[in-house]
């Protein structure tokens, strides 16, 4: 899957990757607000592309013939 | 002794008889071997025969007493092998040569008999009946050979017989003696003419059953070593109940009745397309067979595929919202929720008024977005 993705975008795997790494950093503690409030934004955009992937992946399977 | 001629001084005939006479006369007397080729008997105390080798095309003039030859019983008779015991001699009147006979003896059976075991183990010894030199019959010969007699039975044995396995079958027919004097001759001609000929695949020699004298050219020396030489195969068809002449032996392929040899040189047509429908029918089961379990199989692997796929899918949407739901919890979302805002000034959160200069450019972060804003000049 990675292989095919366009230069640029990110792949699912690794977008959720790194969505893990965000929540591994808000849960350690320790860091200020800017940088709390630059993980959250980072992590809802890492969450939306993940959702679109799989919502896509999930319209592509309900449209196969069965 | 030697003449001296010349045109000049020519031999008169009258010496040149003279010393035949005495050349022919030194072989003295002896005991020949042969076949009768010819027998006519006629009023008076002398009878001619003629007296054919039994392999090749040699004869002589043989003649002998009425009282000699009646002293044979029982009566000599031709084609019968016989012995003499005679004397060359060159009839100077006539220019001819004859064997005077003085004794003519029949060859009996059992010398016939050992001669032939005798041939047989030379024969043997040399390997021309050896299992390995057996040339395989084809399946479907394109034209078949076959020697056989004059209106013989034995022919439409074969012919018919073959055309009722086999109609599209095609012969190519020598009609032959099959016994006497020219029997080995001309069964030997017709096999090297058929064996020359490309398209002759099989050569059948059929005969009727016979007597144990009639069935004796096929186990002739020279008709055998000629079968032996046989590009072709050669089939062997000679009715008989006991003694099988060496042609059985010789033969690639002994048949024990030309009816027989019919079912041996072509297949049953009909055998072979019920054979041919049920290889068909077995062929037509294995694929559908295959065909069948390979589109469950992909049936079922796409089934597969499709539910592993959807449960990732589902467990990849779980997850993604756990994580996204951690995320929320940990930032600072739920006191934006509240109703706090976050100040920014150059990315840095503002703690004191002082940080910012006038006309400083502001962000404000609330829970739903931001918004900016700027620093006016009384704000101490």
């Amino acid at each position: 899957m990675t292989k095919t993705n366009p230069p640029g975008e990110i792949s699912y795997e690794d977008a959720r990757a790194a969505l893990t790494e965000v929540v591994k950093s808000l849960e350690a503690g320790g860091i200020s607000l800017e940088e709390s409030l630059a993980l959250w934004e980072r992590g809802e955009q890492l969450a939306a592309t993940c959702r679109a992937w799989l919502e896509g992946a999930q319209t592509r399977l309900e449209s196969a013939p069965e | 002794m030697t003449l001296q001629t010349s045109p000049e001084e020519p031999a008169p005939l009258r010496q040149v008889a003279r010393i035949l006479n005495d050349y022919i006369g030194r072989l003295g007397s002896i005991w020949v071997e042969g076949q009768i080729a010819q027998l006519r008997r006629r009023p008076g105390a002398q009878q001619y025969l003629t007296l054919r080798d039994t392999d090749e095309q040699f004869s002589v003039s043989v003649v002998i007493s009425a009282a000699a030859l009646d002293a044979v019983t029982p009566a000599i008779e031709e084609g019968q092998r016989v012995v003499v015991f005679a004397k060359p001699e060159y009839w100077a009147s006539q220019g001819t040569l004859h064997l005077r006979a003085r004794e003519i003896r029949p060859v009996g059976v059992g010398t016939l008999l050992e001669q032939l075991e005798r041939l047989k183990q030379v024969l043997t010894a040399e390997g021309l009946f050896s299992p390995d030199r057996k040339k395989p019959l084809p399946f479907l010969p394109r034209r078949i050979g076959l020697i056989c007699g004059r209106a013989a039975a034995a022919k439409d044995d074969v012919l018919v017989n073959s055309r009722l396995r086999w109609p599209g079958v095609s012969f190519e027919v020598r009609e032959v003696a099959v016994q006497g004097v020219a029997c080995v001759t001309e069964v030997t001609e017709a096999l090297a003419e058929l064996d020359g000929l490309a398209d002759i695949d099989v050569i059948v020699i059929a005969r009727g059953g016979g007597s144990f004298e009639d069935l004796l050219p096929f186990s002739n020396e020279a008709l055998i070593r000629a079968v032996s030489k046989c590009r072709t195969p050669v089939v062997s068809a000679i009715g008989h109940e006991q003694d099988s002449p060496l042609l059985d032996l010789v033969a690639d392929l002994r048949a024990s009745t030309p009816t027989d040899a019919a079912k041996r040189i072509v297949p049953d047509v009909g055998e072979e397309l019920r054979a041919i429908a049920q290889l068909q029918q077995r062929g037509h089961r294995v694929v559908s067979n295959r065909v069948e379990q390979d589109t469950r199989f992909i049936d079922e692997s796409r089934r597969r595929i499709r539910s592993t796929i959807t449960s990732r899918v589902q467990h990849g949407l779980v997850e993604i919202d756990q994580l996204s739901a951690r995320v929320r919890a940990l930032s600072p979302a739920a006191t934006l929720d509240r109703g706090y805002a976050v100040v920014q000034f150059a990315h840095s959160v503002v703690r004191d008024p002082q940080e910012v200069p006038v006309d400083g450019e502001l962000r404000i972060r609330v829970a739903h977005g931001e918004l900016t804003a700027t620093r006016t000049k009384d704000g101490s």
